[in-house]
């Protein structure tokens, strides 16, 4: 039995060397909170490659027209940002809503994805936003593709999470609900990018998590809203858009009848936040009574 | 008053924090072994074949155990004596086993890892048996406990407790209003932070001591000596520091194996459970389902009442047997009710068994009592303070099921003086608001124990010994939960003989050293430990005095005892320790005293909590915003302790009454709440800002006249979180835990 081997490259060449000299399997690591706790056996062989210590992994670049995000930041620093907060306040609002400080500071965006579990919180912002990843295989190559296209189990590493301006909104806003409120798993998440002036909506995009494998985006909710004026009527519209999503996305699932109904106190919240409203609000009080 | 009343640091916090004091799974013991166990997948079935070849072929495995090669005893975790009559039915390993998460097999290896990997090759072959997880399917499983010859049958029901007095139907009859409730409380876990853990290590005399963070080092010993069937004097036990219990480590579980495997090999065996185990292999709280029946009149008087209880204790009985009339013991102590009928029932089912939690079936009878009663207030329109007032009994009352004096009980300045901090008139007024979000407000009062009187031997011998540093040394069999009792006792000690807290050397409690004495259960550290040491110290404070007077040459009525030193009224005087080195010089015995106290009484703790909740109508969460708890606690010896075990059994409740189930499949058998991600405690942003009255009126009878509060604080909690919902949304929810579905299904 050989050992597993790990590697912590300082920079991204170092990397490149260590992952081009491996002929065998080789996993990554960043922050370990998914890999490392109780109940997940680690790989016993093979090459465990660090990446919390690579240069030049973690980084937040939002001053050009895509906002550019290294695959080994941390959480807490993306809850941190306030240039991330200024383009795509979503993203911090789901990183700071994230496990708890101690999670959020050795937490990665890369780890988020890749460990693609159905409630990551990161995941339906990034799908509303069109998010592309920049990955590098094993042989060097490196190529682009849709966060919807990427296979967690290609292996391949996750160097840059990009938000392309162009699908960026000017509002946006995430939310959980989990059993309770801090450091809690969600049962159901919602995230939006939106355009908003003059009481009205432009475009929508509104995604979901914890309803399938991967985010669910919700396509009805977003012409529910899109160009509507926002009043009780269009809200009542947008619920029960909602409810239609989650009763076609979980048919028969036992937590169907109570996710169908919470979505509503959830969606509400959502824009909410995205409008920069009180979710007590008597607009969204009149909207369910 | 030099010790009492006053906000003394833990005797062991510094110690704790900077981690120099060791856990169990910390102590460094040369040629230690470790264990694993193999656990059943099935909730019930017959172990056809063990092959443990695999297993014992790995390097560093020493051996494998199972129900062949491993004595054949029946015996029971929750006794506390030798020779104590309780229904044994559990093996170290038994052919058959009764829950997932029962015991099968164990690996002992050079580590902990070698232990680990070779349990998973330990072959067994399973036939399974038809399983039972519902209590009231249960009870048609029925027949007698155990067979003439002492073998059990795991037929139910175990324990039949009824009450009847004063004629209920009469009382039915003149009521203005019967309420009737279907009440069910869930299985929680008890969640210490230190999982379970023991080490037992052969001694050169040919005896086997075990290091065990536990409860009782006695009920440790006596539940080892009837699993091995050796004799009482082979057996040692020390208790080591303890990571948080709550009951969850009354019960020796890992012991018994422990010690035999340590005898068996020759060897010091340490088995430590991890998180997972804790939860699936230990014990967790009863769970209930009550029905009550409440005749009221139209004032608000209870006129009659009628009860009916059935306990799920799980696979094995351990101390199941006792909570029906237990919750009888404790429900009969709060109001005073003309006419009552009580029938409580407890049955096996193949769950992971249950065991002591804080307040041992108070929390499930006042938590169906409490929010019966709110029912009730809500339909008669009654204000549900001033119901409770109109029924609560008060000082001197006489409980009618024991005979009982509950002592100098104060509920009512709870109620009273708790609603008023909490402007519950108030807060009434204001309603629950509409749309979205409802807030509401609830109530609940309790009343628990204090100690085990009238049974069990209700005494303890304390003795205190001047050490020649001017100290004292305390022995006494004390096992600090990490509640702070040692504090609050030393405190105690310290107050009678003019020391601080931190000058009373605690010994640890051990079989060999210590008298015996019940352990940490039942209320009763503060109440029956705390008098024993009170009294030991004033014995010793007075022989301190007797042998100070030659020293001093003057008369042992004008000295005093204080500040470290032995005192003429004109304030001249020795230090203890210069005392100590003059008759340590003349060859004189340090003065030593020891008192045996045995409990005269058993008064009541009483509570009132008041909490105010908002419910959000979309989504069923319930936050908790407010709180309040006002507490009978006779004296507060150390008042920020006491604050501290009320803070801690609130998160303890709310986790009660909103979140905590250890979620057995009714289907599988199986343990969904199996870990923190999936069982979910109130965690701190879910806290209330919390506050605390104390009444501290004096206990006759309690050392400096105080009362118990460590098991009390979580009793109310629940029922009041679930009458602030009830109140919030105007439902009749009595389904424990208040869950968002539970809450958005009574919504319609
Ligand atoms: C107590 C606790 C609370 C949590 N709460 C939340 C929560 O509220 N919301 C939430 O979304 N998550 C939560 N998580 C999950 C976890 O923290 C996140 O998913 C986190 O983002 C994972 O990142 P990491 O860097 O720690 O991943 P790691 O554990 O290091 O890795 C996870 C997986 O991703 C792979 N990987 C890591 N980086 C890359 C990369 N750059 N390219 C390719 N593959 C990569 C690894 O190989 C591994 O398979 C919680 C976890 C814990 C333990």
């Amino acid at each position: 039995m050989t050992a597993l081997a790990v590697v912590a490259p300082v920079d991204i060449a170092a990397l490149r060397a260590t992952l081009a000299a491996e002929a065998g399997p080789v996993r990554f690591i960043a922050g370990g909170t998914d890999m490392l706790i109780a109940g997940r056996p680690l790989a016993g062989t093979g090459l465990l490659v660090d990446l919390a210590r690579v240069a030049g992994m973690a980084f937040i670049s939002t001053d050009d027209a895509d906002v550019r995000i290294g695959g080994a930041t941390t959480v807490a620093a993306l809850a941190a940002d306030c240039g991330l907060r200024a383009r795509i306040p979503a993203l911090c609002e789901a990183a700071g809503q994230c496990g708890s400080v101690q999670i959020r500071n050795r937490a990665t965006i890369g780890g988020n994805i890749a460990n693609a579990a159905p409630a990551a919180d990161l995941m339906p912002v990034l799908a509303a936003a069109g998010t592309r990843l920049a990955l590098l295989k094993n042989d060097g190559t490196q190529y682009e593709a849709a966060l919807c296209e990427y296979l967690p189990d290609s292996g391949h590493l996750i160097m840059e999470v990009i938000l392309p301006g162009n699908a960026l909104l000017p509002c946006s806003a995430f939310v959980k609900l989990g059993p309770r409120r801090d450091l809690t798993i969600s049962r159901l998440n919602l995230a939006m990018l939106a355009e908003f002036q003059n009481s009205h909506f432009g475009t929508v995009r509104i995604a979901a998590g914890a309803l399938g494998p991967v985010p669910l985006r919700m396509h009805l909710a977003d012409a529910a809203l899109g160009g509507r004026k926002l009043e009780p009527a269009t809200l009542r519209e947008f619920l029960s858009a909602l409810a239609t999503e989650v009763d076609a996305a979980i048919p028969g699932r036992n937590s169907q009848i109570y996710k169908r109904r919470a979505v509503a106190g959830l969606g509400l919240d959502l824009i909410a936040q995205a409008v920069g409203l009180s979710p007590r609000d008597r607009l969204f009080e009149e909207a369910v009574e | 008053m030099n010790q009492i009343s006053r906000r003394v640091p833990l005797v062991d916090g510094v110690a704790k924090v900077t981690g120099a004091l060791r856990f169990t799974a910390d102590l460094d013991v040369e040629g230690l072994l470790h264990c694993a166990l193999v656990f059943s997948p099935h909730p019930h079935a017959r172990v056809a074949s063990i092959d443990a070849a695999s297993a014992l072929a790995v390097k560093g495995v020493h051996a494998v155990f199972w129900h062949e090669n491993t004595p054949a005893r029946y015996y029971n975790s929750s006794i506390w004596f030798a020779g104590q009559e309780a229904l044994a039915d559990e093996r170290m390993f038994a052919p058959i086993v009764r829950h997932v998460g029962d015991r099968v097999a164990a690996v002992v290896a050079d580590t902990e890892e070698i232990a680990r990997l070779a349990a998973k090759l330990v072959a067994v072959e399973y036939v399974s048996l038809p399983a039972i997880f519902d209590p009231e399917a249960a009870l048609l499983h029925a027949g007698l406990a155990m067979r003439e010859d002492g073998t059990p049958t795991f037929m139910n029901p175990v324990a039949y407790e009824s009450f009847v007095r004063g004629d209920t139907e009469a009382g039915f009859a003149a009521a203005e209003l019967v309420v009737e409730t279907h009440i069910t409380t869930p299985r929680s876990h008890h969640c210490a932070v230190e999982p379970h853990a023991c080490i037992a290590k052969p001694e050169p005399d040919g005896r086997i001591g075990i290091l065990s963070p536990c409860q009782s080092v006695f009920a440790v010993q006596a539940v080892v000596v009837q699993a091995l069937g050796v004799p009482q004097e082979q057996i040692r036990v020390t208790k080591t520091p303890i990571g948080g219990s709550f009951g969850g480590k009354a019960e020796p579980i890992l012991d018994p194996l422990c010690a035999f495997f340590a005898l068996a090999l020759g060897r010091p065996v340490m088995i430590r459970y991890d998180r997972h185990e804790t939860f699936t292999a230990t014990r967790t709280r009863s769970s209930v389902m009550g029905r009550m029946r409440l005749g009221l009149s139209s004032d608000g008087r209870i006129l009659a009442r009628e009860t009916e209880t059935l306990v799920d204790f799980g696979a094995y009985c351990t101390g199941g047997d006792y909570l029906p009339s237990s919750m009888l013991q404790r429900l009969v102590r709060l109001y005073d009710v003309p006419a009552e009928r009580y029938r409580g029932r407890a049955v096996y089912t193949n769950t992971v068994p249950a065991g002591a939690f804080r307040g041992y079936g108070s929390p499930q009878i006042h938590t169906v009592a409490e929010i019966t009663l709110d029912i009730a207030a809500r339909r008669l329109g009654i204000d549900p303070v001033a119901m409770r007032l109109r029924n609560l009994v008060g000082p001197g009352a006489i409980e009618p099921w024991q005979g009982l004096d509950v002592g100098n009980a104060r509920g009512r300045e709870c109620l009273v003086r708790g609603a008023d901090a909490f402007e519950w008139e108030a807060r009434r007024q204001m309603g629950t608001g509409r749309g979205r979000w409802r807030r509401g407000i609830g109530v609940a009062s309790a009343t628990h124990i204090n100690g085990c009187y009238p049974g069990f031997h209700e005494e303890t011998t304390a003795t205190l010994k001047l050490l020649p540093d001017g100290r004292a040394e305390l022995v006494c069999a004390l096992h600090d939960l990490g509640c702070g009792a040692d504090t609050t006792l030393a405190q105690i000690a310290g107050e009678t003989l003019g020391l601080r807290a931190c000058d009373i050397a605690i010994v640890p409690a051990d079989t060999d050293t210590c008298p015996y004495d019940l352990g940490t259960r039942a209320s009763r550290m503060t109440y029956i430990c705390g008098e024993a040491i009170r009294r030991a110290g004033v014995a010793l404070a007075e022989a301190i005095r007797a042998a100070a007077v030659l020293e001093l040459n003057t008369e042992a009525a004008g000295l005093r005892l204080e500040a470290g030193a032995v005192r003429r009224q004109d304030g001249s005087g020795l230090a203890l320790s210069d005392l100590a080195d003059r008759l340590v010089a003349r060859g004189v015995e340090l003065p030593a005293a020891t008192e045996t106290y045995r409990a005269q009484a058993n008064p009541g703790s009483y509570a009132a909590h008041f909490a105010e909740v908002e419910v959000d109508r979309l989504t069923g969460c319930v936050r908790v915003t407010d709180y309040l708890a006002a507490h009978d606690v006779g004296r507060a010896i150390n008042p920020m302790l006491v604050e501290g075990q009320i803070h801690g059994g609130i998160q303890i409740g709310i986790g009660y009454a909103l979140y905590e189930d250890v979620a057995l499949d009714r289907i599988t058998g199986v343990m969904r709440g199996n870990s923190f991600s999936r069982y979910t405690l109130a965690n701190a942003s879910e806290m209330p800002p919390m506050r605390v009255v104390l009444i501290e009126e004096g206990e006759p009878t309690g050392p400096f006249g105080a009362k118990a509060v460590g098991e009390i604080a979580t009793i109310p909690v629940a029922a009041a979180v679930v009458n602030a919902v009830n109140d919030a949304l105007a439902t009749e929810l009595t389904h424990l835990p208040l869950v968002p579905e539970r809450i958005l299904a009574a919504l319609g």
